[in-house]
């Protein structure tokens, strides 16, 4: 099917060949050195067997291996299903956390489409119709008028309530809800305040909460293992013990002193939580913070408990009662350890999730102070808590903002302050700051790795964040001159190491990642060798 | 005919009233929800300790609020092209707005003889900017392709009867009161002191037919976009910051709300439990998705 002229209607059709097939053609033009334009179809076609057995009839991806129903009945009573949680979105009892902002948008959209050209997602894809923001959200208001609460036959005609609930529209709105990232740039766009990203967590939670529908990563392997474990990434306490003990290996290393990592300190003044998968994959990240603690002296200290070291919850991206049941754990083990407040590390949903979200779940005692690293990094780093020289940080340096935790939450300066004073050649991407774009990877798409999604990911998600990330750099892009992109989240680092790795990207023209406090520790003049290793 | 216009009117104001006090309580009296606002600034979260600094003053918000719904700033700086119509069509609906409340007060406050013309200039220089806008929004959303994307054919027929509605004010001042002021104040005089009511029986059909028109958007305007616009864009998006302070306000809904119960029905939520008792209990580990 030609591009563009997908309708709302066609969200129903029943087709052998999915709704839209993005092609090479049709994705957004890079700058040097990709400017080359892409011939190869970016999204990998699934295998027959996968075709067979799972739904991907809206793009030809596959991102929830949506199992396709046996027959007839099985489809009818899927949809049944689907119109149940509808309802229940709509009550005041089953959908308290959110009812009010999702009835307001329901409400509130001009379709202008003014939210389209701010999408990353749609413009990096050719503006293909499905992505547009209001694409979703349009259905999902004529669904509700249509199936919920009907109008009249001559005002539902007017208002284009003309979408057949059928399998086919249910599955493909299951996949159509992880083809956001929840960045809510369109939310930040929309002149009248309609929350398009509001509309998509929506979907997501009505199919798992109500249909048991979501994407393995994230709720198998994701809030359920985290809710069984302590941590999403499975790491016991014993193994993140030997872990610790690992770190002041790397410390002693990096500075030539040994110290003692603060564990389980009772009535210390900050329980720092960092993402557990930092400790797995850039663990000189918790030794960073753990180097920075230590040179200014703070009262600090980590958790071996359970849920005390993993500051994720992926709940925050699809299901309100995972992401309050792991919310509520964490806050626990501060409240056990009678610490004085916990402190997020880098990972930019656990700061929008536990400290702004959280924040009207908890009651009493479990009311407990949160919040970001970056305002107390700011005060140790501008205050001459600690010793820095810049000049060991004279390479170009760009900043990636996680959306979480500047649009989402609005801590937008104190990291620019941080690298304004410690990196002589940063330079912002454009935009930047609450109009950043996302690094292609959020609300759990860095870690979808189903089938061709990561196809899907690579080529069209994260599309936007490599063209600013290269556009930052098109003066030095002499693989002579370093560069670093640093990304003070997770999830967005996991990401940005995916799409520097392409065509060994990263490695040829000598750019790097990593997070914000690397750098500081860099730029810390009593360290005896650089603490950022260039290979 | 008469009688039905007269009470068309006269309900269409009792009607807005009172749709719009039962859209405010409905609004004010809507669950709290959780934080999920949006930020163009610095916010709280940005100093250390936020939970112990004061918020942004109250004043300086409503001032942008003033300015946002006055200017229509947010279009003008997210969608310029729309923005010119759009705030043709909004300039002159607020100057129409301040010229009816002239008339009203005007027609039983001043010697309506010596009424000057600039109140007529002022009446129509807004009509005409107003249908100018309204005709610029309409041509652009049967035109512009983006623009007639999900765009439901019932706002097709709201801006036509936008149209209509101002055509059918200038037929009525222009036309049947030859663009005469003090004959159009005396005409307003009559409704605003409910006098001469045999002549209100009998009304000439351009001013009754504007009466009538008008009082469609009487009581379509509680339901409409602007009423909306306070609550939505800045009660949730912007405004948003109040903390739950233990033992405070918020901290005695969240009680409440986490007594209502929960039926969503996946393998992950135990059925017959309050919002409490699921989100305390671990979830039974086995449970997967599909």
């Amino acid at each position: 099917m030609a591009r563009r002229n997908v309708k709302l209607g066609d969200i129903s059709k029943v087709t052998g060949e999915p709704l839209v097939t993005v092609t090479a053609e049709d994705l957004m033009s890079l700058p040097p050195p990709l400017e080359k334009k892409e011939t190869a179809p970016p999204i990998s076609l699934l295998s027959e067997k996968q075709r067979k057995n799972y739904e991907s009839s809206l793009d030809g991806v596959s991102a929830l291996m949506l199992p396709k129903p046996i027959d007839k009945q099985e489809e009818e009573k899927l949809v049944g299903r689907f119109l149940s949680g509808l309802k229940k979105l709509l009550s005041q009892d089953d959908n308290w956390l959110f009812w009010q902002p999702l009835m307001q948008t329901l409400d509130g959209c001009v379709r202008c489409q003014t939210c389209s050209e701010a999408c990353p997602i749609y413009v990096s894809s050719g503006r293909q119709e499905v992505y547009r923001p209001t694409y979703r959200a349009e259905l999902l208001r004529r669904l509700i008028h249509q199936y919920i609460k009907k109008r009249g036959k001559i005002l539902s005609r007017l208002a284009g309530d003309d979408i057949e609930l059928n399998w086919q529209t249910v599955a493909r709105l299951a996949e159509l809800a992880y083809r956001c990232t929840l960045c809510r740039r369109c939310s930040q766009t929309c002149p009248l305040g309609a929350d398009n990203g509001l509309i998509t967590r929506e979907i997501r939670k009505l199919f798992s909460e109500e249909m048991g529908i979501a994407p393995k990563e994230v709720h198998d392997s994701g809030t359920v293992q985290h809710l069984r474990a302590g941590a999403s990434t499975g790491v016991s306490p014993e193994a993140f013990q030997n872990m610790v003990e690992f770190m002041e290996d790397e410390i002693e290393d990096k500075t030539g002193k040994r110290i003692k990592i603060p564990l389980d300190k009772e009535g210390a003044d900050i329980l720092l939580i960092h993402n557990s998968g930092e400790f797995m994959s850039w663990i000189e990240n918790p030794v960073a913070f753990s180097i920075i603690f230590e040179a200014a002296g703070l009262n600090w200290t980590l958790s071996s408990e359970i849920f005390g070291y993993e500051a994720v919850n992926y709940g925050t991206w699809y299901d309100d009662i995972q992401f309050a049941r792991i919310a509520l754990k964490q806050v626990d083990v501060a409240r056990k350890l009678k610490v004085k407040k916990i402190v997020i590390g880098e990972c930019g949903h656990a700061h929008k999730g536990l400290v702004v979200i959280a924040d009207r779940i908890l009651i009493g005692d479990m009311n407990f102070p949160r919040e970001s690293f970056l305002p107390l990094l700011e005060d140790l780093v501008l205050h001459g808590r600690l010793k820095l020289d810049p000049r060991k940080n004279d390479f170009a340096v760009t900043l990636h903002d996680p959306c979480n935790v500047v649009r989402l939450m609005g801590i937008i300066e104190p990291q620019r302050r941080i690298l304004n004073e410690i990196c002589p050649q940063f330079r912002e991407m454009g935009p930047h700051g609450p109009e950043n774009y996302c690094c292609g990877g959020g609300s759990g798409f860095a870690i979808m790795s189903s089938t061709n999604f990561p196809d899907w990911r690579a080529k069209i998600s994260g599309r936007m964040k490599l063209k600013q990330i290269l556009e930052a750099f098109r003066e030095v892009m002499d693989p002579g001159i370093r560069k670093y992109v640093c990304a003070p989240c997770s999830n967005c680092k996991g990401m940005i190491r995916d799409l520097l790795s392409r065509d060994g990207l990263g490695e040829r023209y000598n750019i790097r990642y990593g997070g914000m406090v690397d750098l500081v520790v860099n730029a810390m003049t009593d360290l005896p060798k650089p603490f950022i290793e260039w290979e | 005919m008469g009688g039905l216009i007269l009470f068309i009117f006269y309900g269409a104001i009792v009607f807005f009233l009172g749709a719009s006090a039962y859209r405010g309580i409905k609004y004010a009296s809507a669950p709290l929800h959780v934080h999920w606002d949006l930020y163009r600034t610095n916010s709280i979260y940005a100093q250390v300790e936020w939970w112990t600094k004061p918020g942004n003053p109250f004043g300086s918000k409503l001032g942008s609020m003033f300015l946002d719904i006055l200017f229509l700033r947010e279009f003008y700086h997210r969608n310029r092209r729309l923005w010119y119509p759009l705030y043709a069509f909004h300039a002159g609906l607020y100057l129409l707005i301040g010229w009816h409340l002239w008339l009203f007060v005007s027609a039983v406050t001043i010697d309506i003889e010596t009424a000057s013309s600039i109140g007529w200039a002022w009446g129509t220089f807004s009509t005409l900017l107003a249908f100018a806008g309204a005709a610029g929004i309409l041509i652009m959303r049967i035109v512009d392709k983006d623009l007639k994307v999900f765009y439901p054919p019932i706002h097709y027929v709201k801006w036509l009867f936008i149209l209509l509605t101002l055509l059918g004010g200038m037929v009525a001042v222009d036309i049947h009161f030859k663009s005469n002021m003090p004959a159009l104040l005396k005409y307003v005089r009559e409704q605003v002191t409910f006098a001469d009511f045999e002549h209100k029986l009998h009304p000439a059909l351009a001013p009754a037919l504007h009466v009538l028109l008008a009082a469609v958007w009487l009581v379509y305007v509680p339901f409409g976009h602007v009423f909306q616009v306070f609550f939505r864009y800045y009660h949730y998006l912007r405004w948003d910051e109040v903390a739950n302070k233990p033992g405070g306000e918020v901290e005695k809904k969240v009680k409440e709300f986490l007594k209502r119960p929960v039926t969503w029905a996946a393998p992950h939520i135990p059925p017959g439990r309050t919002w409490e008792e699921v989100a305390t209990e671990r979830a039974n580990p086995g449970t997967s998705t599909k």
